[in-house]
């Protein structure tokens, strides 16, 4: 214990050292991407989706232990953010946790998993199925009480995503609504925050990545998952593409990729990494 | 004493005096309570993940196992950049408004007019500027340095004004004497003037690194989300309430480290207000004395 604590210590006071000399030695932007004939090395930089940030920085610790010279610095944002920085090569990758839409079309994009967005409501609240109709007159402010739909007299709190999220394009996409018609009560903007919001209101209802809704209703959450379409919500639904409210997690370059960024794309499409995205709880694409 | 009595008594039966107590001490425990139900539920939740593997060891599985020893490492980073910077320039602004311009000149007014307004600036938009000036303009990137001069940014106005005020409270007798006994200006403001002024720049100093180290919204558009151990002050380096953020709010499983991630900020927070404090009441004191 001691002993350790003591080559702690002497780890930190040598790397303060280490980090003054580097950093007025090293100029920056100095480690580029460079390909060697053996050995990758440098530095990719990688921002965009938060939903894909935490998967991509794992996968991009699989890829360092495989190159030990290459380092992937993963930023988080939001997916227009990952589509910008991309456009103009503040990034080398880009995250975006939706299709790509027509106007993208300039950029390359490549699929590494999925995920399914569902209607999550109180464990504690009655209503166990809802329609598309009725979740559309819900969000868009003409059912306000949960007794017109089957369940206790009580008003609706209707949980929105903020603008710039994918899954809140991915819900409004598949529901057909305009973000205008939405008379939303909470507007949140990650995953976790959403199951959060329902759990702490009881006549609340939102909608959050399948995986997260998943893993903590496994956890003894008090959430639910409401079927969509008929269809249960669950990652194996969205994985034999039966879930109808599902999007793909693409990462995306400028120009076509070359070199680190090359490798890293085939890394993070290959099988080595379905491991990784199933414990960050999405869905690996089906080979 | 049979007067006191009789207040005493008129106070305990008239019903404004009554009410008036009630609502201080209610006020009082209500704060009091509230922080107490706080600090016990991040102890009661956090404390059974505190090891010493947990404080050194890098985070796994995007931080929902492992430790945070990279992250503690990038926030005192972060920190000290934050404070190597802002120490001096802190310090001699806050000379140059108490001791050389008068408190009504109009330059005076403008840049303490232009201090407060920066004092009340969003976390955000310190954020966005140090995105927009460190890491684009200037080059340096998602860095710690980045991240630390934004914070700099940040503490500045408090770390000013706190200091200044400091300087101002110090009386006028002392400088006039000091001229009387022919010292220089420099003499007297080291000597003299700065130890005195010591205790405000403490609270200023514990305000900004209170404001600092819980800062998120101004780091992760410049330190960054890299959660790797840094090598240099210009890797990218995640900080510890950044850290918080993500595994409470994007990474589903993640509450437990948050917890103990939370619980090892505020012992940190309560660590740094208790030296400055004991600096301020014992450390110094001795100096003023003996010059």
């Amino acid at each position: 214990m001691y002993r350790s604590a003591e080559v702690f210590w002497h780890q930190i006071f040598g790397s303060i050292v280490a980090f003054l000399l580097v950093s007025f030695l090293g100029a920056p932007g100095s480690a580029k991407a460079q390909t060697a004939t053996d050995q990758l090395s440098g530095k990719l930089v990688i921002t965009g989706a938060s939903t894909l940030a935490p998967l991509i920085a794992e996968i991009g610790k699989g890829f360092e232990s495989l190159y030990t010279k290459v380092r992937v610095d993963v930023q988080t944002g939001g997916s227009s953010r990952g589509i910008a920085d991309a456009r103009q090569g503040l990034a080398d990758i880009g995250m975006v946790s939706r299709a790509m839409k027509d106007e993208e079309q300039d950029l390359h994009a490549f699929p590494v998993a999925r995920d399914g967005v569902g209607i999550i409501l109180h464990k504690d609240n009655p209503v166990q199925t809802l329609s598309d109709e009725q979740i559309i007159a819900i969000y868009t402010g003409k059912i306000t009480n949960w007794k017109d739909v089957g369940g206790k007299d009580a008003a609706i709190t209707v949980v929105n995503k903020a603008e710039g999220r994918s899954t809140l394009e991915v819900f409004l996409h598949y529901f057909k609504l305009k973000n205008t018609a939405v008379k939303a009560q909470v507007v949140i903007g990650d995953n976790e925050q959403g199951v959060k919001t329902v759990v702490g209101n009881r006549n609340a209802i939102g909608y959050v990545s399948i995986g997260t809704a998943e893993y903590d209703e496994s956890q003894g959450v008090p959430i639910k998952l409401l079927p969509t379409g008929g269809v249960n919500a669950s990652t194996e639904t969205v994985r034999n593409g039966t879930f109808p409210i599902s999007r793909p997690l693409h990462i995306v370059t400028r120009t076509p990729p070359v070199g680190l960024a090359k490798a890293f794309i085939d890394y993070a499409q290959s099988k080595a990494v379905h491991d990784t995205i199933k414990q960050q709880y999405f869905v690996p694409l089906a080979e | 004493m049979g007067e006191d009595r009789v207040e005493t008594l008129n106070r305990t039966q008239n019903p404004r005096e009554w009410l008036a107590t009630v609502l201080v001490w209610g006020a009082a425990t209500l704060v009091t309570a509230i922080f107490s139900w706080l600090l016990g539920d991040i102890l009661w939740h956090g404390l059974s993940h505190i090891s010493w593997a947990f404080l050194t060891a890098p985070p796994e599985n995007a931080g929902r196992r492992g430790g945070i020893g990279p992250i503690l490492v990038s926030t005192a980073l972060i920190l000290g950049v934050c404070l190597a910077v802002s120490l001096p320039i802190g310090i001699g602004t806050a000379i140059l408004l108490a001791e050389f311009t008068s408190a009504q000149s109009l330059f005076g007014r403008v840049t303490r007019r232009s201090l407060d307004v920066l004092a009340g600036v969003p976390s955000i938009v310190v954020g966005l500027f140090g995105n927009a000036f460190f890491c684009k303009a200037l080059g340096l990137g998602f860095s710690i340095l980045s991240g630390g001069l934004t914070l700099a940014c940040m503490v500045l106005p408090i770390l000013i004004r706190s200091t200044e005020e400091g300087f101002r409270a110090v009386p006028v007798s002392y400088r006039l004497s000091a001229a009387s006994l022919g010292l220089s200006r420099t003499t007297t403001l080291l000597h003299l003037l700065l130890p005195a002024a010591v205790p405000s720049l403490l609270v200023g100093l514990v305000l900004g690194i209170g404001r600092a180290i819980a800062e998120t919204a101004a780091l992760i558009f410049t330190s960054g989300y890299v959660d790797r151990m840094p090598e240099s002050l210009l890797d990218s380096g995640r900080a510890l309430s950044i850290h918080i953020f993500d595994l409470s709010m994007n990474v589903s499983g993640g509450d437990a480290n948050a917890y103990a991630s939370s619980l090892v900020l505020v012992v940190l927070l309560l660590a740094i207000n208790g030296t400055a404090s004991w600096l301020a009441n014992y450390g110094l004191h001795r100096k003023i004395v003996t010059i």
